[in-house]
């Protein structure tokens, strides 16, 4: 019996762009016993900032409020929220790599916008995917794991609407 | 100017005048200008815990004087560095600003496992409040000034800053635009937020007015901001009883006639049924710690909460409130008072009730305080400590161990002065009293300063007697000897059937100790040389160690056993 999987959460962080910072929050987050689903760290607009996307899976409203108030205390971290589903943009890349027939591959590629980067002898493709979560493990279920070779993904990245 | 000479003109600029450091190949730098400049008083543990512990004592006792200075301690890279942890983490769990500066090796060989390297920033940050590690001697300054700003601002905590051997011998022009006074670290994410709102402020009147039976939590918030007496004033002007966490003590007199003593796993009667039966919960500056809640789905179920508390991270996160307010607690109180629809009610029949609980509370303790020992005829620690207590009128500053000692001080000494008591409470730290003690001895040079410590935490850091000896602090050290580690044995006799495990332990002849270390000893195993040696303790001049030998089967009571909910509070041992 396997258990429901918890809501997955995607947190927003603004933190001060310096050494030690993701080590803080992601300590914080292994004290609170969640495993990071996915982790994000780019540079924001500001300089000196970076913006941090982390998701999880959680389902107690509660206990969300404190992982981002616990965050929120770090002096680097300037803000930190939590982003609904339904207000914002949870978009990744994948690089994938496989073995796949022509005929078959054009299929997919129409289907999930795929972007070549590469096509090697023995009908091995290395592409691009992007988009939600779900549409790439769309894709990957389509594909079939006897195809794939290696895959590369980001993690989620996320926008408010 | 060299690093070093930056390091300790930060150090002067913040008003520190004690430095509790403990030398190495990593820090000699510091050492040495300091030993040039001779501006500092230098204290040396005999351990770098000691040193932690130091600060602690000096920063807690100093912070309701007319100068606070924050306590400083030092170390080297490595193990001495590792050695502070403890006493770092104590500090974090009971926000104490304290500030550590340890030496590391030099840039050059950072993460190639050098000699007494250890990765400090790295053990520390998950233990303090923040840590910093200057990578060049123009940034010493202004971090230093940063960290004290930190250390001190919102809910305290200690900062660790760890400084390269390199950075510490590096030159630099000084700066001179740099103005310590008005400097302000430019900290976007440090969230400080001192003044209630209006709105909440008014709805927690409201509630105030409106309730029956409230009470009102006094917790370590209270201290910090030195609001004790505002908090007594308004306690007297709603009527509304007091009960302290065990950092709250002190803030009050004990025996004030609406303070309920302390609440909680080891609380009165009258405190913990307070809380079981009120309909409105006020709680200043603290933080539902599991010690005072017990049970979390079990506590306070009839009653609203308003909570006063500088860290936003604490609102919420055990129990729920009806109330957050986001604010130090010497600003709301001082609001509150003033705001002219407080209503001043007599609540006669709530402290009514309160009343009646006193009474069954002293009634339970009276036989066993009457008669002073057990059952074997060996002294009971609450008889030593109510003694100490009418000897001194509760005036003088108690700093315990951690253990059952611990829980029966914090149960009967009669505080009468604000700030008096200097416990170790999140972290439960044995070994702290004696080196805490030192420290807030010399923070406050004029009041008589009691150690008191079982015969396990006085081992733990035993050492701290040399700092005792070289100094010649004046600082009155207890050990009620009972030949255990008593809380645990108390645990292993209630809900382990008495199987005593790890818990029966040998101590040195401390007369012996005491001599050695040139230190006036006095032994007490009869009830009536009690006071006699306590007498003694109080006339002499100096440094003096008292061992009382206790009745190992003391147990403290009432309690609440882990886990449970108040309706499960042991009030009498039924075994005997």
């Amino acid at each position: 019996m396997t258990a429901k999987p918890m809501k997955r959460r995607a947190i927003l962080a603004f933190v001060q762009d310096k050494p030690g910072t993701l080590n803080k929050i992601s300590s914080l987050v292994r004290r609170k016993m969640y495993n990071v689903d996915t982790l994000t760290v780019c540079k924001a607009k500001v300089p000196g900032v970076s913006r941090m996307t982390i998701t999880l899976r959680e389902d107690d409203e509660a206990k969300v409020t404190q992982v981002l108030r616990q965050v929120e205390k770090f002096t680097e971290v300037i803000r930190a929220k939590e982003l609904e589903r339904d207000h914002s943009y949870w978009r990744e890349v994948a690089i994938v790599k496989f073995e796949l027939e022509e005929k078959q591959f054009k299929k997919l590629q129409q289907r999930y916008q795929l972007e070549v980067l590469d096509r090697q002898p023995h009908d091995i493709w290395i592409v691009q995917i992007a988009g939600p979560t779900d549409r790439l493990d769309g894709f990957l279920q389509d594909l079939g794991s006897e195809h794939l070779i290696e895959i590369a993904r980001t993690g989620v990245t996320a926008l408010e609407k | 100017m060299q690093g070093t000479e930056l390091v300790l003109k930060a150090l002067q600029a913040k008003g520190v005048k004690y430095i509790f450091g403990y030398t190495g190949g990593a820090i000699m730098p510091v050492f040495d200008e300091m030993e040039k400049q001779q501006h500092f008083s230098f204290v040396m543990p005999r351990h770098e815990q000691g040193a932690a512990f130091m600060a602690q004592g000096l920063s807690r006792a100093s912070l309701s004087t007319e100068h606070p200075q924050v306590g400083v301690c030092m170390s080297t890279s490595g193990p001495g560095a590792m050695n502070l942890v403890t006493g770092i983490a104590d500090a974090h769990m009971d926000s104490v600003p304290i500030i550590a500066i340890t030496g590391q090796v030099a840039t050059g060989v950072i993460a190639t496992d050098a000699f007494q390297e250890s990765d400090v920033v790295g053990v520390m940050m998950p233990i303090c409040k923040q840590t910093y590690m200057p990578l060049a001697a123009e940034e010493v300054e202004k971090t230093i000034h940063e960290a004290f700003y930190v250390a001190t601002t919102g809910r305290f905590g200690p900062v660790v800053i760890d400084i390269p051997k390199d950075v510490q011998l590096q030159q630099t022009a000084p700066d001179y635009q740099f103005n310590p006074r008005s400097f302000r670290p430019r900290l976007p994410g440090f969230y400080y937020h001192p003044s209630p709102e209006r709105d909440v402020l008014h709805r927690a009147i409201g509630m105030i007015n409106r309730s029956e039976r409230p009470v009102m939590f006094c917790g370590h918030g209270v201290i910090a901001s030195n609001a004790g007496a505002m908090l007594q004033e308004f306690a007297e002007k709603t009527n509304i009883p007091v009960a302290f966490t065990l950092h709250g003590l002190s803030a009050m007199p004990a025996d004030h006639p609406l303070s309920l003593g302390m609440m909680g796993m080891h609380g009165t009667i009258e405190a913990n049924r307070a809380v079981m039966n009120a309909d409105l919960i006020i709680s200043f500056g603290m933080r539902f710690d599991d010690r005072v809640t017990g049970k979390l789905n079990e506590y306070a179920r009839n009653a609203d909460v308003i909570h006063v508390e500088i860290d936003p991270s604490e609102l919420d996160k055990n129990v729920a409130t009806t109330v957050a307010i986001n604010a130090d607690v010497y600003r709301t109180l001082h609001v509150m008072l003033s705001d002219p629809e407080l209503v001043c009610k007599p609540r006669r029949r709530w402290l009514k009730e309160v009343e009646a609980n006193r009474r069954t509370m002293q009634e339970s303790m009276a036989t066993e305080l009457e008669k002073g020992v057990g059952q074997e005829g060996k002294l009971l620690m609450k008889s030593i400590v109510s003694r100490l207590s009418d000897l001194t009128e509760g005036r003088d500053i108690v700093v315990p161990d951690v253990g059952q000692h611990q829980m029966i001080a914090a149960r009967f000494y009669n505080f009468q002065t604000a700030n008096s008591w200097f416990a170790s409470g999140g972290a439960g730290t044995m070994g702290c009293s004696l080196p805490m003690a030192i420290g807030a001895k010399l923070a406050r040079p004029d009041e008589r300063v009691w150690s008191i410590s079982g015969d396990g935490g006085f081992q733990m850091n035993i050492q701290e007697l040399g700092t005792v000896m070289q100094l010649q602090v004046d600082v009155k050290i207890m050990i009620l000897n009972n030949g255990y580690l008593g809380m645990v044995r108390q645990w292993q006799t209630l809900f382990f059937d008495g199987r005593y495990a790890g818990t029966p332990m040998q101590s040195p002849d401390y007369e012996l100790i005491a001599k050695a270390y040139g230190i006036p000893y006095r032994k007490v195993t009869l009830l009536d040389e009690v006071e006699e040696a306590l007498r003694f303790a109080i006339d002499h001049q100096g440094p003096c160690i008292l061992e009382f030998i206790c009745d190992p089967s003391e147990i403290v009571l009432p309690m609440i056993p882990a886990g449970g909910g108040f309706g499960d509070m042991i009030v009498s041992n039924q075994a005997e």
